[in-house]
């Protein structure tokens, strides 16, 4: 008899139906936590049943973490997905589920533990022979600060030993800011995390966000499914992701993965994890960021050019098999690219825009075009949780082509009702300075938006005119 | 590939007028329909189990008979009825202790601050109150049973 046979998705929106998905394709029954508001929601639809665990605010349902694995248990499951955000990277969730007799899909809550503590795993890091940027320990006073300041230099950034998500971080250029940045970090890191515990690290300027999926069995056995880079950011939040990464060379990309692969390795890891790295194109050296101890939202890129199935594997891997696969036969074929579709307003600052969706008409999808979604029309996109409405991944034979197709797919996707973030992708997809992947983190608050809004008021006339 | 409520009640309403029918049993996917007329009534059973079990095994122990895969079926509203509803998901309870009589009966009269049943999550109970003076007319819910947020618990008809 399998172990699992029925599974409990604590999650909604897209990853909800994503994990359903693989359940079906295993055979699994999936139960879908709702709230009230998504009681009717696709994951609802498609799953085996759906259990109302509480009101739509996140707090009171999908955040609840005693009323989850109370709804998991009376509906008979044997194991918890969490899948990304809310109770996913909590320690202590895990362990409420595995003390209540249920399988975590994740990893056991001591990695959780060490890995969210921003400081320990970079020691682990550096224990596992990983470059770390260099940077400072704990940061307890000022004073800590200004000596750390002197050795690592100017910019630097300030970070959250609990951090996450870019708050509690401070970019600093000068030391007469210092202190100030210090100040206003701590208090944000105690608001966002009940944790004001800094540390800096030297600001590496014009650099790329290069992660690296790995999946351990939980006995040592970890093998790793190449690369993701995803520098086309706003506010150090994700928007276009793509693999393998345009600008590392394959010798780079082996020291790369071998780093991610020994760190998951020195922690027996178990389940999907991702090992982030800053890579400085210039001095073609990469640094550890953080390891994220759950499914990532651009996992589907590296499902296309790998033809693995990462969910599923997690599931499994949580029932207690192997990895189906090893290192040698995983092959990556051609180039993936993922566009994140927001309810987001790109003309107003990205401002979320909640609402009914009344046309929803995705680009046919098949082996080249996939689009994870929890959509469709009359869908009510509620004001509570996040924006991300689909995740548009093509797969081309090389990235001039996956280029051309994801525009193409951008053109042919028909929404109203609500404000998206397609306008926003055919543009960025369109600059030459994406096209020659000559871009960083920080390029599109730097330089992309400035010249857009620039272009775009000098292409309108000025109000008073308007107005006369 | 599902059969949805309405779909079942079709197919009770198609066996139902059909005179001659006298017992039905329809496995669709994972899904099995046994209806049997005679005796007293029309006795209709129905159950989800998981695809990858063959029909002749029963199903696995951590399955179906505890935990119903289906979702609970409310029946409407009489006039002047209210229901109580689940503040919260957990396990509902009608008595205050294991072998206490219940909090409530059928029949019983209530008034707005008595204690009707009880939720538990994780140890933690919550007593659940009347909130209007009537008489209880029906206790959908089963003692021990998990019960959603805003199931319907107790139905409670008010008084004129």
């Amino acid at each position: 008899m399998p172990v699992i046979q029925r599974l409990f998705v604590a999650n909604r929106g897209e990853i909800a139906v994503r994990i359903v998905r693989a359940c079906q394709r295993l055979g699994i029954e999936a139960v879908v936590a709702v709230s009230d508001v998504d009681r009717n929601s696709l994951a609802a639809r498609l799953a085996t049943r759906a259990v109302c665990i509480g009101p739509a605010a996140a707090s009171q349902s999908y955040l609840r973490a005693e009323t989850l694995v109370a709804a998991a248990l009376g509906s008979g499951c044997q194991a918890v997905h969490p899948g990304y955000g809310f109770l996913s990277e909590r320690p202590a969730f895990a362990r409420m589920c595995e003390d209540a007799g249920l399988l975590f899909v994740g990893p056991r809550a001591q990695s959780i533990e060490a890995m969210g503590e921003k400081l320990a795993a970079v020691h682990i890091a550096e224990q596992a022979g990983v470059p770390r940027v260099p940077g400072s320990d704990r940061i307890e006073t000022i004073e800590d600060a200004r000596r750390a300041a002197e050795r690592i230099g100017f910019p630097l950034l300030i970070k959250a030993n609990a951090g996450g998500g870019g708050r509690g971080m401070r970019l600093v250029h000068e030391a007469r800011d210092l202190a100030g940045a210090i100040e206003s970090a701590a208090s944000e890191a105690r608001a966002a995390f009940g944790d004001p515990m800094l540390y800096i690290e030297k600001f590496i300027s014009l650099a790329r966000h290069v992660e690296v999926q790995v999946l351990g069995d939980g006995k040592g056995d970890v093998v790793h499914l190449g690369e993701r880079d995803c520098s086309t950011q706003r506010r150090y939040q994700k928007l276009i992701e793509e693999a393998p990464s345009p600008v590392i060379a394959e010798r780079v990309r082996r020291q790369m993965t071998d780093a991610a692969v020994s760190l998951a390795a020195q922690v027996a890891y178990r389940g999907a994890g991702t090992v982030e790295f800053v890579y400085d194109p210039e001095s073609q050296k990469f640094y550890f960021l953080e390891m994220n101890t759950r499914i990532q939202v651009e996992h589907p890129v590296t499902e296309m050019v790998t033809g693995r199935d990462l969910v599923v594997e997690q599931i499994q891997i949580a029932a207690g098999e192997p990895i189906s696969f090893v290192q040698k036969d995983v092959e990556l074929h051609g180039h993936a690219i993922e566009c994140r579709i927001n309810a987001e307003n790109p003309a107003r600052n990205f401002m979320p825009c909640p609402g009914r969706i009344e046309v929803w008409d995705p680009p046919p999808t098949g082996d080249r075009l996939r689009v994870d979604t929890h959509c469709y029309p009359g869908y009510v996109v509620p004001p509570h949780y996040d924006s991300l409405l689909a995740k548009l991944i093509v797969h081309s034979p090389d990235r001039s082509s996956a280029i051309r197709s994801m525009s193409e797919a951008l053109a042919g996707f028909a929404v109203s009702g609500v404000a998206t973030t397609i306008p926003f992708h055919r543009t960025v997809l369109a600059h030459g300075d994406f096209r020659s992947a000559a871009i960083h983190t920080r390029w599109v608050d730097q330089e992309f938006l400035p010249a857009m809004t620039a272009a775009t008021s000098a292409a309108e006339p000025p109000q008073t005119q308007a107005a006369v | 590939m599902e059969l949805s409520h309405d779909d079942v009640k079709k197919i009770l309403e198609i066996v139902d007028a059909s005179e001659h029918l006298q017992e039905i049993e329809l496995v669709y996917g994972g899904f099995r329909l046994h209806v049997r007329r005679g005796g007293p009534g029309i006795a209709a059973s129905s159950e989800e189990r998981p695809a990858s079990l063959p029909s002749s095994k029963p199903a696995a122990p951590v399955s179906t008979q505890a935990f119903p895969a289906k979702q609970p079926v409310e029946a409407p509203l009489a006039e002047g009825e209210i229901a109580i509803r689940a503040p919260m998901l957990g396990t509902f309870y009608r008595s205050p202790a294991p072998g206490d009589p219940p909090f409530v009966e059928i029949g019983k009269r209530v008034r707005a601050d008595d204690t009707v049943c009880l939720i538990e999550v994780m140890k933690l109970f919550s007593s659940i109150n009347a909130g209007v003076d009537g008489v209880v007319t029906r206790i959908p819910v089963e003692n021990g049973t998990m019960v959603e947020f805003g199931q319907m618990l107790i139905v409670i008809a008010t008084s004129p």
